[in-house]
């Protein structure tokens, strides 16, 4: 099969979409950015986003450039176990919202890292807001190699050029917007998005044949058969259990730790509606998800029907070589503004993130008197500099668009989650276990990739590249060692002196909404041991062999 | 220990366990393979049951979770007359 390079004909018409949305994009975000009264509201949105579109925020910053690129693309390579690795993203605000959004919106907190810091003390907050950055910077880059790429096919420009242009306008229109502006943006952008993916992709699948065009995202069994017949093995499992177990620490952990996404908790204008919200949000993603599935599927029948190859490098292009291939034109046009919508969407919230650690986790921290201006002066700065930094970074991008982000995932599972679970769950949980918790497995993470020292891996593979391996058994050593140096240190009494263990406590009942103090609440000794337990076997069982193939 | 706070981590507990499932059925998948290749809606069974749940399924025990933990943040509230925002 022969194999054909894939160009955008005409770019004309992409730029004026493109050109189009960046003009709203601005206008939105100018508009809503005047609402915004004092410092803090940059960060929060003044805490008023509604139901709806808080819902539509939350999925809009998972729906990410990977929705139109990456993830059709290791569908192409992996067929359905990628599926499983997606559907699990939608627990992330569920968990969230469930385990420590709800508290942690009541603390007031901007970010997860400022619960750490009022938890677990400054030097804890420190270590955990320089591994978030790392995590949120990893994943802009992957969300702005995406765009650039984008950028180099509509405008034909070099890839470095179009990073630096797609880049600039992307960090202006967020420093600008800030989190009001960030916040509509990313509600329109996931209109707009979801549209420009699942019509279009309606008409694919009647140019295909399938009687269910009217429904992209569920209606295609009719093409089953078919698919069976040219790709036997697209439905196989392929992979042990472990590989469908180390989802759970690396991808559903490892999101309940990305704080662009507990962010979305905070903005809302009360915890009921931030409820609401994740509602709202299964359903927004739950319909592009599926509708995810539906691209990837059509992408492996096209190819594995048409006769026409697509080349590996182009494997990422696959929903825009079907839209040139089955729509006009203008069609196309949209839905690469959709693409850099989801690109954008999902930037513009890890810049905010980086933007809010950089401004009140570091800056107001150590210098806590400064001027309500100052700090707004600050605040655009920290997250022009994030972005500045994420270009810079783009410019000599790791291969493949989607793994960075994947890789980071785990690094928030293991160095963000645990801490901020127990925190909120878990009286005896203290300042010595999560210092110690956060920087060994969080170092251990790093240290057992394929990326630093290849001999010293967990697993092999794909497992070990997008971190899988590494969090089955880091998460657990996360979560062990916060258990057993809190219960060791809480018998050590000179340490004890050194900490305020009866604020620390009383947190925890503050944060889950009890105006009293019960020591009887949260602070369960045997709690501490079964969890210690479980984890260290989990431990033991990612180092054992096999069970990954 | 008022029945506020044990509501409230048995909520958690079940929800969570609720979720899990909903997006985690490839476990039981490939744990009993027996259960693949089953037609379901014209799709083997292990492909179109988690895609199913992990979407619809998952919003109905999110529509749970939203209201009772709800109906819980009321009750709490008044056991202990607290105020939303503690910071």
């Amino acid at each position: 099969m022969e194999q054909q390079q894939w160009v955008l004909s005409s770019p004309t018409l992409g730029i004026v979409f493109v050109g189009a949305s960046f003009v709203i994009f601005y206008l939105i975000g100018w508009y809503s950015q005047k609402r915004a009264k004092i410092a803090t509201d940059y960060w929060t949105a003044g805490r008023s986003i509604g139901a709806v579109t808080n819902g539509l925020g939350m999925a809009s910053s998972y729906m990410s450039l990977a929705t139109f690129m990456g993830v059709t693309a290791l569908i192409l390579n992996l067929k359905v176990p990628f599926v499983y690795m997606w559907i699990q993203f939608s627990l992330s605000i569920p968990l969230i919202t469930l385990w420590y959004g709800a508290p942690l919106r009541r603390l007031g907190a901007f970010t997860p890292a400022q619960f750490v810091r009022e938890r677990y003390g400054l030097s804890t907050s420190y270590i955990t807001v320089l591994f978030m950055i790392l995590v949120m910077v990893m994943y802009a880059l992957g969300q702005m190699i995406g765009v650039a790429k984008v950028f180099e096919m509509l405008f034909g420009f070099n890839y470095s050029i179009s990073l630096i242009c797609g880049g600039a306008l992307i960090v202006g229109y967020v420093t600008i917007g800030g989190m009001y502006g960030t916040s509509y943006n990313a509600a329109f952008q996931m209109i707009l998005m979801g549209i420009a993916f699942v019509i279009p992709l309606g008409a694919i699948m009647k140019a295909m044949g399938g009687t269910g065009w009217y429904f992209p995202p569920l209606l295609y069994s009719d093409m089953v058969p078919a698919m069976l017949e040219a790709v036997p093995d697209f439905f196989d499992m392929k992979y042990g259990f472990k590989w469908y177990l180390a989802l759970i620490p690396c991808f559903t952990i490892g999101a309940m730790g990305l704080p662009h996404l507990g962010m979305r908790v905070y903005t809302a204008s009360n915890l009921k509606s931030a409820r609401n919200a994740m509602f709202w949000f299964t359903f927004f993603c739950g319909i592009v998800f599926s509708a995810t599935y539906t691209m990837g599927f059509s992408g492996v029948f096209f190819q594995a029907t048409s006769g026409q190859a697509i080349a590996p490098t182009d494997f990422d292009k696959i929903t825009l070589i079907l839209n040139s291939v089955y729509n006009p034109a203008w069609v196309l046009a949209f839905v690469i503004a959709g693409a850099i919508a989801a690109g954008l969407s999902t930037i513009s919230a890890n810049l905010m993130a980086i933007g809010a650690m950089i401004a009140q986790d570091i800056i107001a921290t150590i210098k806590p008197n400064l001027p309500d201006k100052t700090m707004k002066i600050i605040g655009y700065a920290a997250i022009a500099g994030g972005g500045a930094a994420s270009i810079l970074i783009a410019l000599d991008p790791p291969t493949f668009l989607v793994v960075s982000i994947l890789w980071a995932f785990g690094l928030a599972g293991v160095t963000v989650a645990p801490a901020a679970i127990l925190g909120v769950w878990w009286k005896p949980a203290n300042r010595y276990g999560a210092f110690t918790s956060i920087l060994v497995s969080g170092l251990v993470y790093i240290l057992v990739s394929p990326y630093i020292f290849p001999d010293i891996v967990i697993s092999t593979g794909l497992q070990a590249k997008v971190g899988m391996s590494g969090s089955l058994f880091c998460v657990p050593l996360s979560f062990f060692l916060l258990t057993t140096v809190s219960m060791i240190t809480e018998r050590i009494p000179s340490l004890m002196m050194r900490i305020p263990v009866e604020q620390d406590k009383m947190l925890v009942d503050k944060v889950h909404g009890w105006s009293e103090y019960s020591d009887e609440r949260y602070n369960s000794t045997t709690a501490g041991i079964i969890i210690a337990a479980v984890s260290l076997f989990f431990c033991i069982y990612a180092v054992l062999p096999g069970g990954w193939a | 220990m008022n029945s506020a706070y044990k509501k409230e981590i048995r909520y958690t507990l079940i929800f969570s366990v609720l979720l899990l499932i909903c997006g985690h059925l490839g476990l039981f998948f490939v744990a009993f393979p027996s259960l693949q290749n089953h037609m379901v809606f014209g799709f083997p069974s292990q492909y179109i049951i988690p895609v199913l749940m992990g979407w619809l399924g998952l919003m109905v025990v999110v529509w749970f979770q939203a209201k009772l933990s709800n109906d819980l943040d009321d009750e709490i509230e008044e056991y202990s007359g607290s105020t939303e925002n503690v910071g």
